[in-house]
């Protein structure tokens, strides 16, 4: 007997849609800008994270990715600031130079595998900074450049005003992330996604079956550059100022822990549930008079979710979890394994 | 031509960068992992010399003696509750492990800032005083670094190629299945090879301690130093890491004399160039 | 007879309760009003030594401050209340702990501020109209993102940059025979900002040479060599404590003995410099003095003096030894007087215009001493404060007054 719809596909899913409507009406109830803050930040690390699991799909550990942030950033602020673009083209561009850039990166780097990428990457995330603080003319150095919010965008009567609240930021990085993340999700579930996963459980076979596997690592790199690049172009375009400082090493590898706490085998739920816990629960820990403790707790957590989670999970697959444990399926996690 | 003093300078940092280098990369070669905390390891070796030393007056060399003890536990309980709790078989558990070792450094920086303050601690009676070479002058705690390198060094090749101990580390790194069918616990050499390594790290911390200053951020500059010496050197190689951290120790002296702050830049891109062109480094073994 | 007896009781009952009722009620005191502080400084990672030094002395000096009585404007007293959030020293850290202060401790202003984080913080506090006092220096610089028109609520109350040059003066005041200042900053701190100190030293005839250094770097081998060949006798650090430390420990191990070492803020204790440098080599290293009282070309208002002593005495009772910090006395309090002084001139509490049209080009009596905010040209805007820039010198375990060369006002 076939059933008419599978309940237990269904019901989970459409409670993550319904998960999301509380977001996506919170400015209604608050316009407070510390709580609006800090979901947009957290979406902008998602999309970070996303990034990152994504290559990490294609079994490669990229240290670099708030590298890709920078570049985006810098490439809307200059836009904006020295040339006087508006921001929706700057914006655009950020992403397409950095999705270039890490092509043109990729290509050369991503022969080398393993521990020796994640050293590159780091590596050139230093460089990058580097650079951007050495090239005074463009980037203004160490001083950094100073962008403004992006122009009033009228909608007949009503006129959507960045400058006045962070309700439009809001709603923009909602977008950013839906958009983003419908996308990654697409790749996950088609024949590319399929592909890049081949190539991290088994790359010699991979390359038996004819899989070229330069050019899927490289397009899984050029995608997450891409959208890192929004993701760093709207985080410079928020925080008013983009400096050489801001995305550095220890940034990555906060994008990097939001990645693997949330969980690897979700291309989209991972991250964001990983960006949302651990970026809240640093502002929280921030909050504590006794300084110190925040990193303390921090590093803590962390440790604490990679040990009493089994093995190859993360938050989001709590998620899955409950779901089976409420329609009593047994079991069953796909730890996707990587080289 | 840079002045002695830059040399001499240069051969300091070659000590400590060699010292460390060697310690992270005996764990990598049993274990297969990069530690991440090895920098914590050597920042908190450097408060457990400064409080044995100047709160309960124990002799500097002692107070090194228990640093390293000390530390050298607490990365083998490190590894006992975390790292092999984390460690999956698969390739995943290299990745689970890299996160775990940079959480720790969070946790270990937070822990320090709250048990012994921000400010800057120093150590500058122990070894007190400079011998004036003519021109230049060293000061005796320089002296008691390049002297502590050379006992390490040494106390190491001993410990590796002459004792049963050794003999059971180097078959556990080569080949861990032959070993265990010699009857030698893999699981225990690797805990053992862990306490040494971390030791080594507090130990580097200890005696670097007079000579700079003491804060609960010391370690993150000697962790990324000593991984670019075992990348220079070759990820497995124990000579490799020695090599690494002379031609590091050196040309980061040298090239700041000459280029200032543009060392940073220099040094990184020639890690670049050489992990695109020769990634197993100097001494590692080749790629596939 | 009963009866008698109840009429009595009743008229007792009835004049004791209307007794009651018109009795004249005793004068309750007045409530005084708080105006909440909101500071974003520092508190964790590599620069929160000077946060948290800071912190204990700013919230004894505004409990002495608000026992003496507070401020008035019209017929309330008002109270001062300082909130501390660590804004970590970056962009992100600046703008969450702006935003949380404005918006979640619904601070009236933020001051007491120094790290590096200017842009973030404005962007936050110029649209909520809260005035925020902080230094010049790294953004807030002529030519830098400072514009009075877009940030209309900002006051330079130190001017950082300025005193540098004013510190460098003193020190050529002091060492009238010295042959050229070293000037080291970590790279960190490149810019303009530079160009401005560069251009006002070249007025003044002052001659000196800039080495920059890499974040994180301990080992100063390299850069005290490199001073020593150009023939610098005094280096003087913008800002690193560790650093310089290290610098001057250095520098003594490797010969030098004769270059004097400083850098350009307070000494949180001489005896962290005797332990990290060696009692030599910390001798005669120079720091930026706050000590009003030992002030001898600046004048600061007895009370004003006063009041610091008591923090000092209170902290050094509470600590169990002697507290000898002065560089807190050169930033919240001195805002904080600046901005009740400016409240009681301008007659109101609750208009962040007119309080800052009351400071631009206003005259302000602090902790610093007396100075009238100038800078109309090169700030655009008359919004920076003076300072008496003077400096300390440690000789044994003790700081000891140097020199003093008092800022001249901008154009």
């Amino acid at each position: 007997m076939r059933r008419i719809f599978d309940y237990k596909t269904l019901i989970p899913r459409w409670i993550a849609v319904l998960l999301a409507v509380p977001f996506i009406i919170l400015p209604l109830f608050t316009t407070n800008l510390a709580t609006l803050s800090m979901i947009i930040l957290s979406g902008i690390w998602a999309i970070a994270a996303m990034g990152f699991t994504l290559i990490l799909r294609t079994g490669q550990f990229s240290l670099g990715q708030a590298a890709f942030m920078a570049i985006g950033g810098y490439t809307s602020a200059i836009l904006t600031v020295k040339l006087g673009w508006p921001f929706w083209p700057s914006f655009l561009l950020a992403g397409v130079v950095a999705g270039i850039i890490a092509m043109v990166i990729g290509s050369v780097v991503l022969r080398v595998g393993g521990v020796y990428f994640s050293i590159i990457t780091l590596a050139l995330g230093e460089v990058i900074r580097i650079v951007a603080m050495q090239w005074e003319p463009v980037t203004r150095g160490s001083r950094g450049l100073i962008t403004g919010p992006p122009d009033p965008i009228p909608l007949g009567v009503f006129e959507i005003n960045f400058a006045v609240s962070a309700v439009p930021y809001y709603y923009f990085m909602i977008v950013l992330v839906a958009v983003t993340g419908v996308i990654f999700w697409q790749i996950g579930r088609s024949r590319l996604g399929g592909t890049f996963f081949s190539i991290a459980a088994n790359p010699i076979l991979a390359e038996h079956q004819g899989i070229h596997l330069m050019k899927y690592r490289v397009i899984a790199f050029t995608i997450a550059g891409v959208f890192t690049g929004f993701a760093g172009s709207y985080y410079a375009h928020f925080l008013s100022t983009m400096t050489p400082y801001m995305l550095g090493l220890w940034e990555s590898i906060q994008i990097m822990i939001m990645s693997i706490v949330g969980g690897v085998s979700s291309l989209v739920g991972g991250p964001l549930a990983g960006a949302l816990v651990l970026y809240a629960l640093g502002i929280y820990l921030s909050r504590l008079p006794v300084y110190g403790i925040q990193q303390l707790l921090f590093g803590a957590a962390v440790v604490a979710v990679l040990l009493f989670m089994p093995k190859g999970t993360g938050l989001v697959d709590l998620w899955d979890k409950f779901w089976r444990k409420v329609f009593r399926e047994p079991e069953f996690y796909e730890i996707p394994s990587v080289e | 031509m840079p002045p002695a003093g830059i040399w001499i300078d240069g051969l300091i940092q070659s000590c400590i960068y060699m010292t460390m280098a060697f310690g992270m990369v005996l764990v990598f070669s049993i274990l297969g992992i990069l530690n991440w905390t090895h920098g914590q390891f050597y920042m908190l070796g450097a408060f457990v010399v400064y409080y044995a030393f100047t709160a309960v007056g124990i002799p500097f060399p002692v107070a090194m003696l228990i640093a390293g003890v000390v530390v050298g536990g607490l990365g083998m309980l490190v590894e006992k509750l975390i790292i092999e709790r984390v460690n999956i078989p698969s390739a995943q558990g290299a990745l689970y492990v890299t996160v775990a070792t940079m959480a720790l450094i969070f946790f270990f920086e937070g822990a320090a800032s709250m048990l012994f303050g921000m400010q800057e601690k120093g150590l500058a009676m122990v070894f007190p005083g400079v011998l004036d070479l003519g021109s230049l002058s060293v000061s005796y705690q320089k002296i008691a670094v390049i002297i502590f390198t050379l006992i390490i060094m040494t106390a190491m090749y001993i410990m590796l190629n002459r004792t049963k101990v050794g003999l059971a580390i180097r078959a556990a790194a080569q080949e861990p299945d032959a070993a265990r069918l010699y009857g030698i616990s893999v699981k225990r050499t690797s805990l053992l090879v862990m306490g040494i390594g971390c030791a080594l790290a507090a130990m580097a911390g200890s005696i670097m301690a007079p000579v700079y200053a003491i804060n609960p951020f010391i370690g993150r500059i000697p962790m990324i130093m000593s991984l670019l010496a075992i990348i220079i050197g070759g990820l497995g190689s124990l000579t490799g890491a020695i090599v690494g951290g002379i031609i590091l120790g050196f040309v980061n002296s040298v090239v700041a004399y000459r280029l200032s702050y543009f060392s940073e830049v220099v040094l990184f891109a020639f890690v670049i160039v050489l992990l695109l062109v020769r990634p197993q480094g100097l001494f590692g073994t080749p790629l596939k | 007879m009963k009866r008698w007896y109840n009429i009595a009781t009743m008229v007792v009952i009835t004049v004791m309760v209307l007794g009651v009722a018109w009795a004249p009620r005793p004068a309750h005191a007045e409530e005084p009003s708080i105006i909440k502080i909101g500071v974003p400084t520092a508190m964790s990672g590599p620069a929160a030594a000077w946060g948290q030094a800071g912190k204990a002395a700013y919230e004894t000096w505004v409990e002495v401050f608000n026992k003496a009585g507070g401020f008035r404007v019209g017929d309330k007293t008002y109270h001062f209340q300082v909130i501390h959030v660590d804004d970590k020293n970056s962009p992100e850290g600046g703008a969450a702990a702006a935003k949380q202060l404005i918006y979640g401790e619904k601070v009236k202003f933020l001051a007491g501020h120094w790290t590096w984080n200017f842009p973030a913080i404005a962007a936050v506090s110029n649209p909520a109209k809260v005035i925020f006092m902080t230094r010049t220096g790294n953004e807030a610089v002529p030519g830098g993102v400072y514009n009075p028109k877009k940030m209309p609520y900002v006051v330079f109350a130190n001017p950082s940059h300025e005193q540098f040059t004013s510190d460098c003066l003193a020190i050529t005041k002091a060492f009238p025979k010295y042959k050229k200042i070293g000037i080291l900053d970590c790279t960190l701190g490149k810019g303009i900002g530079w160009d401005y100190v560069d251009a006002a030293l070249d007025k003044e005839g002052v001659r000196y040479h800039h080495e920059w250094f890499p974040v994180g770097t301990q080992d100063f081998a390299p850069y005290i060599t490199r001073f020593a060949e150009a023939g610098c006798d005094i280096v003087y650090v913008a800002g690193w404590i560790g650093e310089a430390m290290a610098f001057a420990k250095q520098r003594w191990e490797m010969g030098y003995k004769d270059m004097r070492v400083g850098h350009s803020g307070p000494f949180i204790t001489p005896l962290a410099y005797l332990g990290v440098c060696g009692k030599e080599a910390a001798q005669g290293f120079i720091g930026q003095y706050w000590a009003c009282w030992d002030f001898k070309v600046t004048k600061v208002k007895r009370t004003y003096v006063k009041m610091c002593k008591e923090v000092m005495e209170i902290l050094s009772e509470k600590q169990g030894k002697p507290f000898v910090y002065t560089g807190w006395i050169g930033w919240l309090p001195s805002h904080l007087l600046i901005l009740s002084q400016a409240m009681e001139k301008a007659g109101t509490v609750d208009d962040p215009d007119a309080i800052m049209e009351a400071i631009r080009g206003g005259t302000f009596e602090t902790t610093t001493g007396t100075w009238t905010m100038s800078g109309a040209e090169t700030y655009g805007s008359p919004i920076v404060f003076g300072c008496p820039s003077a400096l300390s010198t440690i000789k044994g375990d003790k700081e000891v007054y140097l020199s003093e060369y008092p800022m001249k006002p901008l154009p």
